[in-house]
């Protein structure tokens, strides 16, 4: 079982099973894998324990899984905090790059909430 | 696209001078404004700055991590209280 920064990785080609990993795109993966002097084709299962410390010592060198976690959460903290106006969106969840809202923006709102005609009369009753 | 860093964070000009005089003066007042595209300053840091959204001045005390971003951010232009019929407001 091939193990990368505390995830198993699938077995797949080795540049898609990269991505598994939280914070390593198609993109970085490439890089990673090349930086290593590996083939992207081989399978995860497949390497060798050499070749596994050689892409663990490049995914030292960028921030993934629990770290950048962190750091994604803590800059969204601090927005919230400091009460600016994407603060305020993410509070509500809501999108704060200026998207329409009056529809789509169901990325962020969830997924579509239909009001149910009536609903409200037999609340009252 | 990002400002140029050649030309330097924007603030404008006359609220910078009126900034700076209350810097050389010591004294601590709030300063009405209504320029929402200044950014905020580390010279600006324990000031208090009224910032227009358009029908009145929201004060805002500029913090330490509220350095880079602009005056505007922090006076919400838009109030809106929810729809007339859903429960959740009240």
């Amino acid at each position: 079982m091939a193990r990368l920064a505390g995830i198993d990785l699938p077995n797949k080609r080795i540049v898609i099973a990269l991505t598994y990993i939280y914070g390593i795109g198609l993109g970085t993966s490439k890089k990673l894998i090349a930086d290593a002097g590996l083939d992207e084709s081989s399978r995860a299962h497949a390497l060798s324990e050499e070749d596994l410390n050689k892409l663990r010592d490049q995914i030292k060198k960028i921030q993934v899984e629990g770290d950048l976690r962190r750091e994604v959460g803590l800059s969204l903290k601090r927005l919230i905090e400091i009460n600016c106006f994407r603060g305020q969106r993410h509070r509500r969840g809501l999108p704060c790059r200026g998207q329409r809202t009056k529809t789509n923006a169901r990325t962020r709102r969830g997924k579509k909430r239909i009001a149910v005609a009536g609903k409200k009369v037999a609340g009252k009753k | 696209m990002a400002r140029s860093q050649k030309k330097g964070p924007y603030v404008h000009e006359s609220l910078w001078k009126k900034l700076q005089v209350m810097r050389a003066s010591g004294e601590k007042r709030v300063i009405k404004t209504y320029k929402r595209a200044s950014m905020i300053l580390p010279e600006m840091v324990s000031f208090t700055i009224a910032v227009h959204n358009g029908r009145k001045f929201i004060p805002v005390y500029c913090t330490e991590s509220m350095v880079g971003h602009r005056l505007g951010e922090f006076s919400i232009t838009r109030t809106f209280k929810g729809h007339s019929g859903s429960k959740k407001t009240k």
